[in-house]
């Protein structure tokens, strides 16, 4: 290659490099803001055919040939054309492979090798161009079409998309394998490069293009999908708008009620606490322990009870009521006073034919003597009659006592 | 411990919808239909059985054979649900204009409660819309400022199960397959009464009319 052609590559670049603001800049924004740069630089990156004037009105737009340089390996989302001219690429294929076996049968090995690095050029240029553009449709289908926002819009870059892949499928039928092997004939390395890397390429692409399809099929439905929930959801607002009192039908009296308004009401309610499960004790203790509030409600209590005043009249009514066993022993100590002689408990008892049992009875008169204050007592005698324990000596039976006064 | 099954069948008698988002573990049982088949016996003791809604992704427990008392909680709760449709779509449509994308709110969907407030705020309509909603007797917000009726009308759809708040530190919610259920709901209303509700929204969108 000529030095010069090397010389003029590598100034194109060191511009490029020397001007990456500008040139980025001009990507982002779509034009060149002509007032912020020098006109010389202009100039300069016009005439290497870095920047072009559409028209004269118009402003400094980037060559087509950067951007898409640049959409390539900033893998950019906006790249979205595709290149499906895949017919013209074969063609040109074809015409060079024709030059290279020409040159070959004429001995012109120099020509011949330079014809072949072109193929070779164009082979994977065209390989290169199919991958590229199913990585679009991926990354178009990965994002749902995430760069514009409406529905519509969605359905539109679908139909879009759809379109392009029905070309790029339509363009890969242009591939005669017949007649491209018929071209490479006995050629190895024609062969290699028409024949087995493009099929290759060919049915990797054809593969993923079909998977695409149906991939956007599947989308588009979807979106068709949003499409009509929104308009049951606005038809349904404007329904109720037009006829407020409108009330739908009661399915649930229907002698078949439709599964989605067959819903069942909840069964299940907690289980209570068994306190007699040993195993549950643990866990109860843990409860317990944690019902904070409990002890701060005693607290309150407390403080409820230092701001009342104690009612002290209500306590002083209160009475007890006396046990009958106990008023008929008080009747029979009055009754000893009342005739001041003796008398036992059990003719008391007969005489006035007291229904209790007459242990029970003899004790409440022992108790109800013993419980006498000390000076009340000493008016009182008490004799018990009953007889010693013919086995063991210091227990004394008692059959009756006699009550006197002293 | 209950077994994953007990699990499954306790939150169908609870009368829950058991869908990817609410309950994923309950979820992918139930998607297996030898599992399914197993709960049945049991559901059907209860006189209950095993329905599924939303292209079967929502699973919930129906009746098996319909008597008085069964129709009885039937009516209530279609009554609840057709008092509660308006304040719901509207709820829908509001959210779905608010969010950047114009996407109908479905199954799955993530709504940032921080991101909805400030479209809402920003947007006076919205913020009309808002307050309209919130005054509805399902969500019964007395609050005067947009932030106390927002929180409340998503406290509101989080208790009945049209949310899911998966983290709860976070202002994110989900949606649930009941929101499913509910298209499916308006969708059966506008095929039984023969409303033909697409066709009005279409007609009034073709005229320009304010929707």
């Amino acid at each position: 290659m000529s030095q010069v052609l090397i010389q003029a590559g590598t100034k194109l670049l060191n511009a490029l490099g020397r001007h990456s603001d500008l040139i980025m800049q001009a990507y982002v924004n779509g034009t060149v803001k002509e007032q912020d740069y020098s006109a010389k630089v202009l100039e300069q990156l016009t005439q290497l055919g870095v920047l072009w004037r559409p028209d004269a009105q118009s402003e400094l737009r980037l060559k087509s040939a950067v951007r898409t340089l640049l959409e390539g390996s900033l893998q950019d989302e906006r790249n979205r054309t595709i290149n499906a001219n895949i017919g013209a690429s074969l063609a040109s294929l074809k015409t060079l492979a024709e030059h290279y076996k020409e040159a070959l049968y004429h001995n012109k090995f120099n020509e011949a090798a330079a014809h072949m690095s072109d193929l070779t050029e164009h082979v994977y240029q065209l390989s290169e161009s199919l991958s590229n553009s199913v990585r679009i449709m991926f990354s178009r289908i990965n994002n749902e079409f995430g760069y514009v926002s409406s529905v519509d819009a969605k359905i539109r870059e679908n139909e879009l998309a759809q379109g392009q892949v029905t070309d790029l499928l339509s363009q890969l039928e242009c591939f005669r394998f017949d007649e491209l092997s018929e071209i490479a004939g006995s050629n190895r390395e024609l062969r290699h490069l028409l024949v087995v890397s493009l099929q290759q390429r060919f049915s990797k692409a054809a593969q993923e293009l079909s998977v695409v399809q149906a991939r956007l099929l599947d989308l588009l439905g979807r979106f068709r999908e949003f499409k009509g929930r929104t308009r049951l959801l606005k038809g349904y607002l404007l329904h109720m708008e037009q006829q407020p009192d409108f009330t739908p039908g009661n399915y649930a009296n229907l002698t078949q009620v439709p599964v989605l308004f067959n819903q069942t009401a909840s069964v299940i309610k907690p289980a209570s606490v068994d306190v007699n499960s040993v195993e549950h004790e643990e866990a109860y203790h843990g409860m317990v322990a944690s019902l904070s509030h409990i002890h701060k409600r005693h607290q309150h209590d407390h403080e409820d009870d230092k701001q009342q005043d104690i009612d002290m009249t209500e306590q002083s009514t209160v009475s007890l009521e006396k046990d009958p066993l106990q008023l008929a022993v008080e009747d029979y100590f009055c009754d000893v006073i009342d005739s001041g002689q003796p008398k036992t408990a059990l003719s008391y008892y007969q005489e006035k034919s007291l229904t209790f049992d007459q242990e029970v009875w003899i004790y409440q008169v022992i108790g109800g003597y013993q419980a006498l204050a000390d000076q009340e007592k000493q008016f009182f005698a008490l004799d018990a009659h009953g007889k010693n324990d013919p086995t063991y000596t210091g227990n004394f039976y008692i059959n009756d006592i006699t009550l006197g006064l002293r | 411990m209950m077994t994953e099954q007990g699990f499954v069948l306790s939150a169908l008698l609870q009368g829950a919808f058991i869908c990817q988002v609410t309950n994923e573990e309950a979820w992918r049982f139930l998607k297996s239909n030898d599992n399914a088949q197993q709960l049945e016996p049991h559901l059907n003791l209860l006189n209950r059985t095993l329905s599924t809604t939303a292209e079967g992704e929502v699973f919930f427990a129906s009746y098996l054979t319909i008597g008085e008392a069964e129709r009885k909680v039937l009516t209530q709760q279609f009554q609840d649900t057709a008092s509660n449709l308006i304040p719901l779509v509207e709820w829908l449509l509001l959210v779905q204009q608010a969010s950047e994308s114009d996407m109908p709110v479905t199954m799955g969907n993530a709504i940032r409660l921080n991101e909805l407030q400030t479209t809402i705020e920003d947007t006076p309509a919205y913020a009309e819309q808002l307050e309209k909603i919130s005054r509805y007797k399902m969500f019964g917000s007395t609050s005067v400022n947009l932030d106390g009726q927002l929180k409340q009308v998503f406290k509101r759809l989080t208790e009945l199960g049209y949310l899911s708040k998966p983290n709860p530190d976070k202002q994110i919610y989900l949606a649930t397959g009941k929101v499913e259920h509910l298209y499916e709901m308006i969708r059966f209303i506008d095929e039984t009464e023969a409303l033909s509700l697409s066709e009005q929204a279409e007609a009034a969108i073709s005229q320009g009319s304010l929707l």
